[in-house]
């Protein structure tokens, strides 16, 4: 009768283990090296970063003609593949204009390819 | 149980060669290279060791001749994943003797202390293998679990747990504050009375110690006339750190002492990295009190983009022993020639003298991944006495034969 009870008891509880994606227990700095993206308010499209990366993670992709910004005449803005990406922050030290938005944000694994395109363009719609 | 049988009833006789060949590895055998131990056993004794490499040959010395300077500062990091920032910091230096780039005193106080923690946190790393492989894995959970807390301090300076990333030509790539500083500080104070726990754990424990005391035993001169490295050296005996010898970056502002045991076996060894990581601890917390004033960080942006042609030697004391870089530069923004030297190849390849002696259960790698009597499938030979026939069976043989 004890061991129904105890088996009752167990398949109502919750497991003992640490529910990892719903309960985040891992607390990092503010300033760790995490994702990043390109702010296209201040870049320039002038594809140091994506020269200099030595994860060739960083790809030149063009705006549409309507969205160029004043200061990117050639419309060319960063996209991050994360995948690819080793976070060494190469290119957020050589960029000169700083225009790299940085996060701690860690927790990237996905069963897709992940880019910052969507992030960054975002940024250009913040200012209309 | 019958009588005893006599060599009159014997109808044939077996002969089985007296050395078995166990060959350890290389999937995995324990440590981190994919290694291949041959191992030559008569009986439980071993006879001749051999030692098979190349398995994990990644071409990153032509790779680094393809790509920039500042590509290869962070390729050289990925040489090795614990020991990243003495890779980074051997190259670095390397190409900085080249350009003529001198750091300033505080970012090579922090380049030190990165160093430092990278020693602390590898020797903790090390003796939990050896913890487990022993059946101590209680302890490697212990080790693992404390390891945690400088993988936390090396974060807080650097911006990650493994790696660090923080050397650039000329500097460093980030600065400490003073709340990071006492961030860290307070880390190393939990840190001490572990570490100093664990040391008494490994010279007072009555299982750890009748498993490595007296086993591989090594000479200050066989050590010398092999060109072992690192605490192997120190752990024989033998005063020899790259730290002292060079007085590369801050090691020269720093008091720090040599840790030299005289007794050559495995216990001395490990006992060797603990007093290092306590020797590391004091100097993690010298360089937080004493940083010097200045600016640490260099603009990535106002380095030059070519070097000029030269060629530089440089060495570092790597948790494992020294490492060396040879970089050769033609003029450009490519190396020449980059020559890597780890001290683990050495003390792998030049090791196999060691093993000779030794019963089967004490070549370390092989108690946890390997079971020797899966390869025992050595060839022997079955006599018939009768007719006077002479074949070669395997071993498989013989037993199914004996359950007929």
């Amino acid at each position: 009768m004890s061991i129904l009870k105890e088996a009752l008891k167990n398949f109502f509880s919750k497991p003992s283990t640490i529910e990892y994606p719903r309960k985040v227990t891992i607390t990092v700095e503010k300033d760790l090296r995490g994702m990043f993206y390109a702010d296209l308010n201040k870049c320039t499209g002038c594809s140091l970063c994506s020269i200099e990366c030595p994860a060739k993670a960083i790809e030149m992709k063009k705006l549409p003609e309507d969205k160029k910004p004043r200061h990117n005449p050639r419309g060319l803005y960063p996209v991050v593949n994360y995948m690819s990406c080793v976070f060494c922050y190469r290119c957020v030290r050589v960029c000169p204009v700083e225009a790299f938005i940085t996060t701690p944000t860690h927790q990237l694994s996905s069963t897709r390819e992940v880019y910052s395109e969507d992030l960054t363009v975002r940024t250009l719609k913040a200012i209309g | 149980m019958g009588a005893k049988p006599t060599d009159k009833d014997a109808e044939i006789l077996i002969k089985i060669p007296i050395s078995l060949d166990v060959p350890i590895g290389p999937q995995h055998p324990a440590i981190h290279e994919p290694v291949m131990l041959k191992i030559y056993a008569d009986g439980e004794e071993v006879v001749h060791a051999e030692i098979n490499t190349g398995y994990n040959h990644r071409g990153i010395e032509k790779l680094m001749e393809k790509n920039s300077y500042y590509k290869d500062k962070f390729i050289a990091s990925r040489i090795c994943g614990i020991c990243n920032t003495v890779h980074e910091n051997c190259y670095t230096r390397a190409v900085e003797y080249i350009a003529g780039l001198e750091p300033s005193e505080r970012a090579k106080h922090l380049r030190v202390l990165v160093m430092e923690l990278e020693r602390i946190h590898s020797h903790m790393i090390i003796n939990a293998i050896m913890a487990e492989i022993i059946g101590f894995d209680t302890l490697f959970m212990y080790i693992m679990r404390d390891r945690e807390l400088v993988m936390k301090a090396k974060e807080i300076v650097a911006g990650h747990r493994v790696l660090a990333e923080l050397h650039m030509f000329g500097g460093v790539r980030r600065d400490i504050d003073d709340v990071k500083k006492e961030k860290v500080l307070d880390i190393l104070k939990k840190l001490e009375p572990r570490i100093k726990y664990y040391r008494r754990l490994f010279e007072e424990d009555s299982s750890i110690y009748s498993r490595l005391a007296e086993v591989g035993r090594l000479k200050s001169a066989e050590v010398l006339s092999n060109s072992l490295v690192g605490p192997i050296l120190r752990g024989s005996g033998v005063k020899s750190d790259v730290r002292a010898e060079d007085k590369y970056d801050a090691y020269g502002n720093i008091p720090w002492n040599m840790v030299v045991r005289p007794e050559g076996d495995s216990l001395a060894r490990m006992l060797v990295r603990w007093d290092e990581a306590l020797e590391s601890l004091e100097m993690c917390k010298y360089i937080l009190e004493h940083l010097p004033q200045g600016s640490a960080v260099v603009d990535e942006r106002k380095l030059p983009r070519t070097f000029p042609p030269g060629e530089a030697y440089a060495r570092v004391e790597a948790p494992r022993g020294e490492l060396i870089y040879y970089v050769v530069s033609a003029g450009g923004p490519n190396p020449y020639r980059v020559k890597v030297r780890t001290p683990s190849a050495v003390n792998i390849i030049n090791s196999a003298f060691s093993y000779i002696g030794h019963s089967v259960a004490d070549v370390p790698v092989i108690l946890v991944s390997y079971d020797p009597c899966i390869s025992c499938m050595e060839r022997a030979i079955v006599m018939d006495l009768k007719n006077n026939i002479e074949k070669r069976v395997p071993l498989k043989y013989i037993a199914q034969w004996e359950m007929q």
